[in-house]
């Protein structure tokens, strides 16, 4: 994508072009997917010479598969080879001039499967387990010993999906003369795509082009090489012709990636004046059918450990993190992954030791938040930055004047409640931090690369991959203000690996830590130099991670008769460190808020004890909608970080991860119950007033 | 079997031979390329293939093209140019309605059918009106307070 100053006029023109958008001269494929959980396919009759079945398009690519310590290695082919392991797996692709006669030739093919009603999805998995991991840290015996209370707890997240308004979608073009691929895909990693399909597709990672178009939204979504990805591409070069497969809501639904359904039973050791002494933390998450690419098995369980109680001074910390297989869409990142989960259960626990104290909740996070910086913490986290009393100080007077609502409200019958959100959350993982997991399919670099074109143009290319975020308005105004250009004069090219320098991509927050580093030193460099066509200055940064934190409030009204929640107030206090763009960063934190509100009141999916998927439409997965969501109401505090170049940390996920805390106390407050598990809904309401 | 289809686009008469299932969306997008109608569901709840069809917003993906025979449609790509922008767009612009810019021809089409209705808009009301468009991005509220400053302008 080619991002000039005019990219927002063509997106409200709807000029923008993405994925389903370009017109390549492409045959539509379209993929057939079990209706089984897990089944052994007998055989598969195809229309004739118009599809590929999964042992066929084995020829023609490798699977994916992540190794690392603690992880089984599990292969994920592009198409189902002996068995399929969800509904919704793909098992042949088909193609045709158009989407109808390709859904067509989908529904003409025929099947034959043996379901399989017991027994290990894998057979390098015969207990389900795909990850597990154990830590230590602190004296945890001496700790817990000496301990006043012991409170014992168990949370539960939802399984959810990213829901990126447009789904996915590949293109692919072989160029049988030069012998080169070229793949315009929705993603958020473009060199991954590209590495993978590489080694997938035994090409030279020279011969592949990965090329984003506009993005839809990614949400995490897109952060993952999906076999979907392969399979067209494998196609494309098996055909000699342009492939394109343009995803539909059903299928993003049952078979694209979920997420964050997750089980945390904590134990927490308090002394007699309520401070936290240490956590005992068992997290446990179904994880799907597969290990997904690159970020594996261990992707959830490994953020929701090392989230867990973030802000809060501990003496020891013990974890046990596990992720399980099932027969469901495999899971994967979406905004916040793990870091929801632990937020959610940390803050819960935190109401709920208040409670248990006789304390005003915010009295007791502002007793037990770490104080100085930067600092190690019993987990083992490196935190660079932050002012958590800051953060706690400016929920001060909203949260007192809310009380005072809350008690009229509460005189007058009414389900009215008051939930904080307090967290920390890392951001910008580099390659090193991945190396120490063993993780070794994430690049972890970030890059940019400066450049005087003719007539004193600037051009600035990056790893990165703007999803909706506004990459090159940040990088315009920072190239103006670090080169004193003007802004119409910056040009910025993302996602074209023929174009661009090699990074990780865009997730996880790492753009405004790593890639704004690398970026900001490029240009630092161009700055010391004389402006002549031709300058050129590549920058690659290998971040270490930084810790963005924040306080949200949340004040929610519950109607008495329907028992639906609604967030009549919320208040974000967000130290993203330095605040680079701030139009930018308050557009992460309100939509943030807004998935966290999803997360913690509708968003789910279900399936049968059976293994049906109970989500398949927009009708079933619900996601918050204009009337759900007020007004967000945002402050900023900005403790700088030492490790970035402009002292920014992210706010991508800050928003998602708050909310999914402050969202759920109040709820939790409003109806007076233990409200352990998400999400929020009217039923559950229902039951734990029952009971 | 393909069908007789007259329909009125963005002011410019066009007779195509369709085929009966082509929805109206396929037909805008692909037939003639129109493409900033933008298909997020297939099934008429996400709004994102909102376009007007004789001033009323309706959801091309639930529509076939063939019901729109004799009748006049209006999608994104007729509401602006470039450097004209209709008022919406430039409030969409100004208040940052928009950020991976998909769901957003939807709810200039929603959003053009409500100014256009002459009802008084609040701000109180408008975001029950906007429920049949799904926004992932922003958080509805700076759609919300574009939408407004439109209806002021007017």
């Amino acid at each position: 994508m080619k991002a000039g100053s005019d990219a927002e006029e063509l997106l409200v023109r709807g000029q923008g072009d993405f994925l389903a958008d370009l017109h390549l001269d492409a045959l539509e494929a379209c993929f057939v997917r079990s209706p089984y959980p897990h089944a052994r396919v007998q055989s598969i009759s195809l229309p004739g010479g118009r599809g590929l079945t999964g042992a066929q398009l084995a020829r023609l690519a490798g699977p994916l598969r992540v190794d690392g310590p603690g992880l089984k290695a599990v292969p994920w082919w592009p198409l189902a080879v002996e068995k399929v392991r969800f509904v919704g797996e793909a098992v042949a692709v088909v193609w045709a001039e158009d989407r109808y006669l390709a859904e067509d030739l989908a529904d003409e093919t025929e099947v034959d499967y043996e379901p399989i009603p017991a027994g290990p999805l894998h057979e390098e998995a015969p207990d389900g387990v795909l990850y597990e991991s154990r830590r230590e840290g602190g004296d945890f015996e001496a700790a817990f010993g000496r301990a006043a209370r012991v409170l014992e707890r168990t949370f539960k997240t939802a399984r959810q999906t990213p829901l990126p308004l447009e789904a996915r979608g590949v293109v692919a073009r072989w160029d049988g003369a030069a012998g080169r691929l070229t793949v315009w895909t929705s993603t958020q990693v473009p060199n991954l795509v590209r590495t993978v399909l590489a080694s997938s597709l035994q090409l030279a990672e020279g011969d592949v082009r990965v090329i984003v178009p506009v993005v839809g939204g990614g949400f995490g979504l897109k952060a993952h090489v999906f076999p979907e990805e392969l399979a067209v591409a494998a196609l494309a070069r098996h055909l000699g012709r342009t492939v394109r497969w343009v995803e539909d809501r059903r299928e993003n639904l049952l078979a694209s990636a979920h997420a964050h359904e997750e089980t945390v039973r904590l134990r927490l050791a308090l002394d007699d004046q309520g401070h936290f002494l240490a956590v005992d933390a068992e997290v446990s998450c179904d994880v799907g059918a597969y290990s997904v690419f690159p970020f594996s098995a261990s992707l959830e369980p490994v953020t929701t450990g090392q989230t867990l109680f973030g802000p809060y001074a501990l003496e020891a910390f013990r974890l046990h993190a596990s992720g399980l297989a099932s027969s469901k869409c495999p899971a994967g990142a979406y905004r916040g992954v793990g870091m929801n989960a632990a937020a959610f259960a940390t803050e819960r626990m935190v109401d709920i030791a208040a409670r248990e104290l006789g304390l005003d909740p915010l009295e007791l996070r502002r007793r037990n938040a770490i104080r100085e910086f930067p600092t190690v913490t019993a987990a083992g986290r490196e935190l660079d930055s932050g002012d958590y009393l800051g953060l706690l100080g400016r929920l001060d007077a909203p949260y007192r004047e809310l009380r005072r609502q809350q008690a009229e409200a509460r005189r007058e019958g009414r389900l009215f409640g008051i939930g904080v959100g307090f967290f920390n959350e890392h951001s910008g993982t580099g390659a090193s931090e991945y190396q120490t997991r063993g993780i070794t399919t994430i690049p972890g670099v970030d890059s940019a690369r400066v450049r005087v074109g003719e007539e004193g143009t600037i051009e600035i290319a990056t790893g990165g991959a703007d999803a909706g975020q506004g990459h090159a308005e940040t990088y315009r105004l920072l190239a103006a203000r670090e080169l004193g250009v003007a802004a119409e004069k910056v040009v910025v090219f993302e996602g074209d690996t023929d174009a661009c320098p090699p990074g990780s991509g865009t997730f996880v927050s790492r753009g405004a830590v790593g890639g704004l580093t690398a970026l900001t030193e490029a240009l630092r460099e161009v700055a010391e130099k004389d402006l002549a066509p031709g300058l050129e200055v590549t920058r690659v940064v290998d971040p270490k991670q930084v810790f963005p934190s924040g306080a949200h409030l949340a004040a929610v009204e519950v109607d008495p008769l329907g028992l639906n929640p609604r967030v009549i107030r919320y208040l974000a206090v967000e130290d993203c460190g330095v605040v680079v763009n701030e139009r930018a960063a308050e557009a992460q934190v309100r939509g943030g808020v807004a998935m966290g509100m999803g997360g913690v009141l509708l968003e789910e999916i279900r399936y049968s004890e059976d293994g049906q998927p109970l989500a398949s439409t927009l009708l079933d997965y619900l996601v918050p909608l204009a009337p759900d969501v007020p007004e967000i109401e945002i402050e900023h505090q900005e403790s700088p970080s030492p490790l970035t170049a402009l002292g920014s940390k992210g706010v991508g996920e800050a928003g998602t991860i708050g909310a999914f805390a402050a969202v759920a106390n109040a709820v939790a407050d409003a109806v007076q119950a233990e409200l352990n598990e998400l999400p929020c809904s009217p039923d559950r309401i229902f039951h734990l007033r029952r009971s | 079997m393909e069908q007789s289809l007259r329909v009125k686009v963005n002011g410019q008469a066009v007779k195509r031979e369709v085929p009966p299932r082509l929805t109206l969306a396929d037909f805008l997008r692909d037939r003639l390329r129109l493409t900033g109608t933008h298909l997020g569901c297939e099934h008429g709840v996400c709004g994102a293939c909102t376009v007007l069809l004789d001033g009323d917003a309706v959801r091309a993906c639930l529509l076939l093209a063939v019901q729109a025979d004799g009748r006049e449609v209006t999608t994104v790509e007729g509401m602006g140019e470039p450097g004209r922008l209709t008022p919406l767009q430039r409030a969409f612009l100004e208040h940052g309605a928009f950020q991976c810019g998909f769901c957003t021809p939807g709810f200039l089409a929603t959003g053009e059918a409500l100014l256009r209705s002459g009802r008084r808009l609040s701000r109180a009301e408008l975001p029950d009106l906007l429920a049949g468009n799904l926004c992932r991005c922003t958080g509805y509220g700076p759609i919300v307070d574009a939408i407004l400053e439109a209806a002021g302008s007017r």
